[in-house]
């Protein structure tokens, strides 16, 4: 098993920000990924992604932090997408319930 | 006994370490894939809870894990010197996201709940002495995958 550093790559299109997060997002990455939300997660002039496909684990403490920023962007009434969810960090999801307030989003709607 | 024992330093940096020895073992037990990684998630969030509420501590503290190996599966014990406030309320009230609206969704207390959702047995001991979370996985529920 090879550890795979964290890591958090920002996207910017016309009406969209995008965060590729890649490798182990533990407690220890989570001040990183807060401090990549940061400065986009407020901005309602733009749709929020999160794309998950080089995400190898995520537990309880991203978990937490995806949902925050889900009750930040319904508070906002602004669009937040998770794309690409790998099928060990879904069932995950679906255990935890968070699921069911995830929108994926394609590439086509968005 | 033929117990595999890890100490790290009570701090999120070497959690990772955990499950990079969990990793080993489980392989070695010919564990499923998917098993190991449910593993790796119950192991980090027991670690999660020891230093989380470790960091409220003054003195310099670390976290004992035990890899105990049986033919009928694998315990992993995960322990922290220090009074805990993770005590067996939290572990009957554990519980997925209830189904309500966003605004009503709570950020914490996923973790608990993940242990028991991704083991076979989870067990908390708390004393004087600290807190150890016991998680077992037995190996016959790989057979009946």
């Amino acid at each position: 098993m090879k550890a795979e550093q964290f890591q958090v790559v920002q996207e910017e299109t016309l009406d969209q920000f995008i965060l590729h997060v890649s490798g182990e997002l533990d407690l220890s990455m989570v001040p990183q990924l807060r401090m990549a939300l940061e400065p986009v997660m407020n901005r309602t002039d733009k749709a929020l992604i999160l794309n998950l496909k080089q995400l190898k684990y995520i537990d309880s403490t991203g978990i937490g932090i995806i949902v925050s920023v889900l009750k930040l962007r319904d508070e906002l009434k602004a669009p937040f997408f998770v794309r690409e969810i790998p099928p060990s960090v879904k069932r995950l999801f679906d255990l935890t319930g968070i699921s069911r307030y995830l929108i994926e989003g394609t590439e086509a709607q968005a | 006994m033929n117990a595999i024992r890890l100490q790290i330093p009570a701090h999120a940096d070497y959690i990772d370490m955990v499950r990079i020895c969990l990793f080993g073992i489980a392989s070695k037990m010919n564990y499923a894939y998917e098993e190991m990684e449910d593993m790796k998630v119950a192991v980090s969030e027991a670690c999660n809870n020891a230093v989380i509420h470790g960091e409220f501590r003054e003195t310099s503290n670390v976290i004992d894990i035990s890899f105990e190996p049986k033919d009928s599966g694998l315990t992993i014990k995960v322990k922290n010197n220090g009074v805990s406030t993770f005590v067996g309320e939290a572990l009957e009230k554990a519980s997925p996201l209830p189904d309500v609206d966003v605004s009503g969704l709570r950020v914490g207390g996923l973790g608990i709940y993940l242990m028991q959702a991704l083991m076979d047995e989870v067990e908390v001991n708390a004393s004087e002495s600290g807190t150890e979370v016991v998680l077992t996985k037995y190996l016959d529920a790989a057979a009946e995958h």
